[in-house]
């Protein structure tokens, strides 16, 4: 049998020159929608970075603490009353704060986060920071991320320079990246570094010692019930903490900054909008084909074909620009993530999940573009081809 | 003279002629499976309310199966309109229509369109797609038939027996203008319509290839048993009617064979109006 002659492939193709436009267009289209999406996901995605990373089944922390941005402690005793329980296999305390480090090169003051944790416990299982445990031990020594902004420096092992106007120098890196808790990027060090750097600040200012803990990861006995040994954490303890599993503690930072900032507003319109600019390019590329070929398409319709069959060729004509749109939209987009994290630090994800709902609405948009197209072909009286 | 004058006078004229003719040619058969088409007392009217216009008026007209009929006359005086009514691509309101022995008056959209299938329309432009090669364009026709595994097979057999055999995968951009016109010819005649609706066919064409394209429909028609109705101003392809009418303001004025037709008219001055001045 067959095939029915490809006349919407045909068409489409015919002309060179306007194909490649539609397909620039609907790319264009797709690529700003992904852009506007992966920036949103960035952001979002970010934030919890670090903490999806952190090797705890619970998580502990100050009941005042609402965010990772809230420098508020709890009293490490907690975490020891916390190991007394049935199912706490391991306490392990995280020590954060900010600290200005001078660029080696330009010697200009960036602040940077820095994370403190005994070089024994593996709080931040991270392959760069696996490999220098040894190090760390060794006083005023440091790891750094070498997914900071390019703003801090080299990152590299050897570099001497200052962090909390103190000499350090760094012995290895890690890869984390940056959110806007740690805008420029992250630093890590041994607890008792942390003690060294920031144990005997002056008077007025926020002096650390390691009585007072930021976050607290709990490694539960492997079958543990992880919701059970939270709850009774949780009803047991004193309330001065908040005692949290991991997803819920990612759950927590995702919600702050999904209610609490206009992030997720303004990029979804972005991307609407995008969507919105798709369908007006693609339209104009199907109307004008519908347009020129007019009275062909009305002898069609004079031959005895209906206006489904005519609908029907327009969508082809959608559908074959949506998935030939797509590809180069989606190529692209791959490469600017990839520049987007190398310049900023920002987590651009390009997941299969995003690939596909992309690849949908890329579909809806030619198909609306396709179905408003069609009406003039629709409209059409057949009649109107017999010349005069 | 004024316009107005000059119309009233040939309006005038037409119905004394068309008393005069109508009952001594008519042809009478009393079979209805004998006619392709049969008119009664068809009206047609454009635009509505103050801006209603007719342009047919009382048209009664049968055309027996097998006949070539070529039906002349000024331009606006309805002919297309008349072509697409029979072509089911208006809705009629007034009067009797039926085609291929179908009442089509009153018949829905979806049923016109199943009308339509059966008539092969052949316009005054080709109405190629350009993106299609001969033979794809008139596969299009073919496709239209539930059976269409041979569909190439048939259009190039159409093609070839009008004389494109070596063309069927040109597009039309590389086909001269009489070839396009035998592509459209063939792309109207492939499913061995019944009925064949021509509207001035050979308008855009030089008299050579125009002369062509018309004996080639004459043989296809003659061959298969096949009923033309074509609208022509030219005179030079009279000879191949069996039959022709003349439409003027409306109203069917002449039915003539050919000798009536030639002695009756001036062959230089087909136009009645011109004739008139
Ligand atoms: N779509 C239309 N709407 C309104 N008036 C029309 C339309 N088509 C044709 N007419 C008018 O109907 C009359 C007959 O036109 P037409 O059938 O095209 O004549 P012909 O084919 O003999 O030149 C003319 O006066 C023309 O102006
Ligand atoms: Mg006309």
């Amino acid at each position: 049998m067959r095939r029915r002659t490809p006349l919407a492939w045909a068409n489409l193709t015919y002309e060179r020159r306007r194909l490649l436009t539609a397909i620039a267009g609907v790319s264009f289209a797709v690529l700003l929608m992904f852009m506007f999406r992966g920036f949103e996901n960035a952001l979002y995605d970010s934030q919890v970075q670090l903490l999806k990373l952190l090797n705890g089944d619970v998580v502990v922390i100050s009941k005042l603490k609402l965010n990772m941005f809230v420098p508020e402690q709890f009293a490490r005793r907690r975490l020891y009353q916390a190991q007394a329980y049935d199912g706490v296999e391991q306490a392990y305390p995280l020590y954060t704060t900010t600290a200005y480090w001078k660029n080696p090169e330009t010697k200009r003051i960036r602040p940077l986060r820095v994370l403190a944790f005994n070089p024994q416990d593996p709080v931040l299982p991270l392959p760069g920071i696996l490999a220098h445990q040894e190090q760390l031990h060794l006083p005023w020594t440091a790891l750094i991320d070498d997914r900071s902004r390019p703003e801090v420096g080299p990152t590299e092992a050897g570099i001497v320079t200052e962090l909390a106007e103190q000499q350090v120098r760094l012995v290895g890196t890690f890869s984390l990246g940056t959110d806007f808790a740690s805008g420029n990027g992250n630093i890590v060090m041994s607890d008792q570094n942390f003690l060294r750097y920031f144990g005997a600040l002056g008077p007025d200012e926020d002096r650390r010692t390691l009585n007072t803990v930021d976050v607290g990861l709990l490694k539960l006995a492997s079958g543990a019930n992880v919701e059970a040994v939270a709850q009774a954490l949780r009803n047991q303890l004193p309330k001065d903490i908040k005692v949290l599993t991991k997803a819920e503690f990612v759950q927590q930072e995702r919600d702050y900054w999904r209610n609490n900032t206009s992030i997720g507003f303004v990029f979804s319109l972005l991307a609407t909008m995008s969507f919105i600019v798709g369908i007006i390019l693609v339209y104009q590329i199907l109307y004008t084909d519908v347009a020129e070929h007019w009275a062909e398409y009305a002898t069609l319709k004079a031959m005895g074909y209906s206006n489904w069959y005519l609908l029907g060729i327009v969508l082809q004509e959608a559908i074959i620009l949506a998935v030939i749109g797509f590809i180069p939209g989606f190529l692209i987009s791959w490469a600017l993530y990839q520049l987007t994290m190398n310049a900023t630090g920002l987590l651009m994800q390009m997941t299969i999940a995003r690939v596909i709902n992309l690849f949908i609405a890329t579909t809806i948009m030619c198909l609306i573009s396709g179905t408003i197209a069609v009406r003039k072909v629709q409209a059409t009286d057949p009649a109107e081809v017999f010349g005069s | 003279m004024s316009q107005s004058m000059s119309q009233s006078m040939s309006q005038s004229m037409s119905q004394s002629m068309s008393q005069l003719v109508g009952s001594t040619t008519l042809e009478t058969n009393s079979d209805p499976n004998a006619y392709a088409v049969q008119i009664r007392g068809l009206n047609y009217y454009f635009g509505q309310g103050d801006l209603r216009k007719q342009v047919l008026f009382d048209i009664d007209l049968d055309l027996l199966k097998g006949q070539i009929v070529i039906m002349t006359g000024p331009s606006g005086s309805g002919k297309t309109t008349l072509l697409t009514l029979i072509g089911a691509l208006r809705t009629v309101r007034e009067g009797s229509l039926k085609v291929l022995g179908q009442e089509i008056v009153g018949l829905s959209r979806a049923e016109l369109v199943n009308v339509r299938r059966n008539i092969g329309f052949i316009f005054q432009a080709h109405n190629l797609f350009d993106s299609l090669t001969a033979a794809q364009n008139v596969e299009m026709a073919v496709e239209l038939l539930d059976e269409w595994g041979d569909k190439r097979q048939k259009a190039i057999e159409m093609l070839s027996q009008l004389g494109l055999a070596d063309r069927v995968d040109y597009k039309p951009s590389a086909l001269s203008g009489g070839q396009k016109q035998r592509v459209a010819i063939a792309r109207a005649l492939v499913n061995q319509p019944a009925l064949i609706l021509a509207d001035e066919p050979t308008a855009a064409l030089d008299k050579k290839s125009g002369r062509e394209v018309v004996t080639l429909m004459q043989q296809l028609a003659k061959q298969e048993g096949r009923t033309i109705l074509m609208v022509t101003h030219d005179n030079r392809i009279l000879d191949v009617a069996d039959r022709i009418i003349t439409l003027v303001d409306g109203r069917l004025e002449t039915d003539d064979n050919l000798e009536n037709f030639v002695n009756t008219h001036d062959p230089k001055s087909l136009d009645r109006r011109m004739f008139m001045m």
